[in-house]
């Protein structure tokens, strides 16, 4: 009795030490197929197609309504919706291009753009644009900023929304202590000065110290410079003895007028103390009005454009375009094609930023009700799509940039701040390294 | 008849050890040297977790510094809205299954290693050392292309297939120090008494081995439970990805949701908190008998 309970037991053992191992052998998987050499083609415009959506999560609930509308109108294709978290979309994409398993369409935003397309893994949307009813819809602004990105002369993005650099102020704090809106570069410096008194743990401004800080660092940069451009022939103007003058005067605010920690800020620790705390300014992008909103209510802040000149002059770097892009190893790019028309026609790409709180590409989208009463969004569109706005163009297209931009230089730009290294030093290393990246760029284009 | 009632051997006690002339004996040291030090670094570890758990269970929006009035809307939004509920299913079952597979092939290797000798058995452990340095990020593309070939992507079994494999080498080594301690004789007398390897293993060796298997096997688990990487690159269905994915799509580009995130983070943290309350004792007995005798 007691050995066939035992052999029992051993059997039952067996069997569930056996379906552990069959099901993490099995399991019900696919193929991958679909790395960068692959041709792909045109197929039938019906049938399943894969969309990974490279800012997963927050915007999932939008990309399945967006999805849902698609497929009542156009009964044939199923879209399936993939989210990639944002941190991990570069290594998503990077691993399907070598190993395979690439989308049908992904989205693609321009700090990635370049890498992406250097690697033939994206078709070129021109011929497609120029034919589709999108023509002449979407915001010659955006589309510039997408060329560019790309490398220059092929379009590898249709962009959906745009992003702009945007100074949020506390108006209450403001209204206390009797400060205008911080609309130019004077005012701004007036306010971080009078916002703080450190003693009561308050400060004019929190700056960007940590990871991504450099972007916003060179808006800050050309902004007050007003340079226009970022390459003078073969040179980069980053160095130029205006701009070490203007980066001078933007770093010493740290700790005068800024928390000390902010040495250490990303964008998730910067915005979570402007909004829990009493900090009088914050320079993001409109990504973070729906926290705002949530932590202060509608009426205790506003969302500018970033200051401008006494004069009024408009001087911004190019933001990060969202959009979306055709895969090359794509089997069904006629589908594909048709849901990147339909997720930037009027409609869908208005409702779509209105979730996202962001700039719509499409130009329709972008007269609508729901922008007119966002302000942030509305002075954005405004400042991007404004003809005396000028957009000084970050290398996107580099392949480099984005070590460049940040793995080589965020480092630096903590010395910088903490005092361990000159504003020359920092932008002299940086242009050395862009001078270079771009040396190699046109070797090879 | 007289029996003689031999003394007691006189019990020889050995002396106290005495304290080195300037060190002062564990009883003479104030308690509050003791407690200070430990309560600052208490404090030190356990204010991140307070703010979690603040961020947690206020409303959106509050500053407040203690959680009142306290709300489990985060909680209810990760766990339904963002799909929590089916990201901790699917980790439990990658934690579960890469422990059971981890925990069995490294008992069957940790033997091997243990108990025979065979040529290149150094050249093995070191090449099982040296595979401990090798980052996981660099075997992404082979390991894709492997799984893509055996119809294995978008399942969990690649991602427990890929944890087991990277968990191999330190468990294994752990386990055949383990058994290394594990006298042999203990396992002779077992095959005496009519037992096979297989049996005298199961039923001499194996109880003797419990706090190894526990540490071998919660390393595994809680490594596969935290682990990023693999579940984002592998899977792509959102009805199969874990809990790090999971908490990585509350993070967008340029917005975060605080509230969720510490919800989602709480959710993430609880079951991993809770295994090692219940295996403590056996994973400090299962380590450092694996370090210090191995």
């Amino acid at each position: 009795m007691k050995s066939s309970i035992r052999s029992n037991r051993r059997a039952a053992t067996a069997v569930a030490l056996g379906s552990v191992l069959a099901l993490a052998a099995t399991g019900c998987g696919d193929d991958g197929s679909g790395g960068a050499g692959d041709k792909g083609g045109e197929g039938s415009g019906k049938g399943t197609i894969t969309f990974w959506d490279n800012n997963g999560g927050v915007r999932t609930d939008i990309w399945k309504q967006v999805i849902a509308d698609f497929e009542k109108k156009n009964p044939g294709i199923k879209v399936k919706y993939v989210g990639i978290p944002a941190a991990g979309a570069q290594s998503k994409y990077d691993t399907a291009i070598q190993g395979g398993g690439l989308p049908d369409v992904g989205g693609v935003g321009t700090a990635m753009l370049a890498e992406v397309a250097v690697q033939g893994a994206l078709e070129p949307l021109d011929g497609r644009l120029r034919k589709s009813s999108l023509n002449g819809k979407l915001s010659q602004n955006l589309l510039d900023v997408s060329k560019a990105a790309g490398g220059g002369d092929t379009l590898y993005q249709v962009p959906t929304s745009a992003n702009n650099g945007t100074l949020w102020y506390r108006t209450d704090l403001f209204k206390k202590a009797g400060l205008d809106a911080p609309t130019t570069w004077s005012k701004f410096y007036e306010a971080a000065d009078k916002l703080t008194d450190k003693g009561r743990n308050r400060f004019g401004f929190t700056i960007r110290g940590g990871e991504g800080a450099i972007a916003p660092a060179l808006d800050a940069v050309y902004g007050q410079t007003g340079i226009t451009s970022f390459w003078n022939g073969d040179r980069t103007t980053v160095n130029d003895p205006k701009n070490v003058a203007a980066l001078e005067k933007y770093v010493a605010l740290y700790k005068k007028d800024t928390p000390s920690a902010d040495v250490n800020n990303d964008f998730t620790k910067m915005v979570a103390q402007w909004d829990s705390g009493t900090i009088g300014m914050l320079s993001h992008n409109l990504g973070s009005y729906q926290d705002h909103l949530k932590a202060l209510g509608k009426d205790r802040f506003r969302g500018i454009p970033n200051p401008t000149l006494d004069d009024g002059t408009r001087v911004q770097v190019s933001n990060p375009v969202d959009g979306l892009s055709l895969f090359k190893s794509s089997k069904n790019k006629a589908a594909a094609w048709k849901f990147i028309e339909f997720a930037v026609s009027a409609a869908e790409n208005s409702k779509f930023n209105e979730s996202a709180g962001q700039v719509p590409a499409n130009t329709d989208a972008a007269k609508d009700a729901w922008i007119q009463q966002a302000e942030p969004t509305k002075l954005a569109a405004e400042a991007l799509n404004g003809a005396d706005t000028k957009i000084v163009q970050l290398p996107y297209y580099l392949p480099d940039w984005n070590t460049i931009s940040k793995a080589d230089n965020e480092p630096n730009f903590q010395k910088l701040l903490l005092g361990k290294m000159s504003a020359k030093e920092f932008l002299d290393t940086l242009a050395d390294q862009l001078n270079k990246a771009q040396a190699d760029w046109q070797k090879n284009h | 008849m007289i029996t003689e009632i031999a003394p007691a051997p006189e019990r020889t006690v050995p002396a106290p050890a005495r304290p080195r002339r300037g060190r002062r004996a564990w009883d003479e040291v104030p308690r509050w040297q003791i407690y200070l030090p430990l309560s600052v670094y208490l404090l030190f570890t356990l204010v991140p977790f307070y703010w979690i758990l603040l961020f947690a269970l206020r409303p959106a929006g509050s500053t407040s510094l203690v959680p009142w009035p306290m709300t489990f809307d985060h909680f209810r939004k990760v766990w339904t809205e963002r799909s929590f509920g089916t990201y901790f299913a699917n980790s439990v079952y990658v934690g579960l299954a890469t422990l059971v597979l981890t925990t069995l092939v490294a008992l069957a290797g940790g033997y091997a290693l243990a108990r025979f000798d065979f040529r290149l058995k150094r050249g093995f452990m070191l090449a099982l050392l040296c595979s401990q340095f090798v980052p996981g990020a660099l075997l992404l593309v082979p390991l894709f292309q492997i799984f893509a070939k055996l119809s294995m992507i978008n399942s969990l079994g690649s991602v427990v297939l890929a944890e087991t494999v990277f968990q191999l080498p330190l468990s294994m080594i752990l386990i055949s120090g383990f058994i290394r301690n594990v006298p042999y004789s203990l396992e002779e007398a077992a095959w005496v008494d009519g037992c096979n390897r297989l049996t005298a293993f199961r039923i001499v060796v194996l109880p003797l081995l419990r706090p190894g298997l526990i540490a071998v096997g919660s390393f595994a688990f809680v490594h596969a439970w935290n682990h990023f990487l693999f579940a984002l690159m592998f899977l792509s269905d959102q009805s199969k990805q874990t809990i790090p994915v999971g908490l990585n799509t509350l993070m967008s580009a340029d917005s975060v949701d605080l509230g969720a995130l510490a919800a989602g983070g709480i959710v993430a943290a609880v079951p991993v908190v809770i295994v090692f309350a219940f295996i403590q004792k056996w994973l400090i007995t299962g380590f450092s008998a694996g370090a210090v005798k191995g």
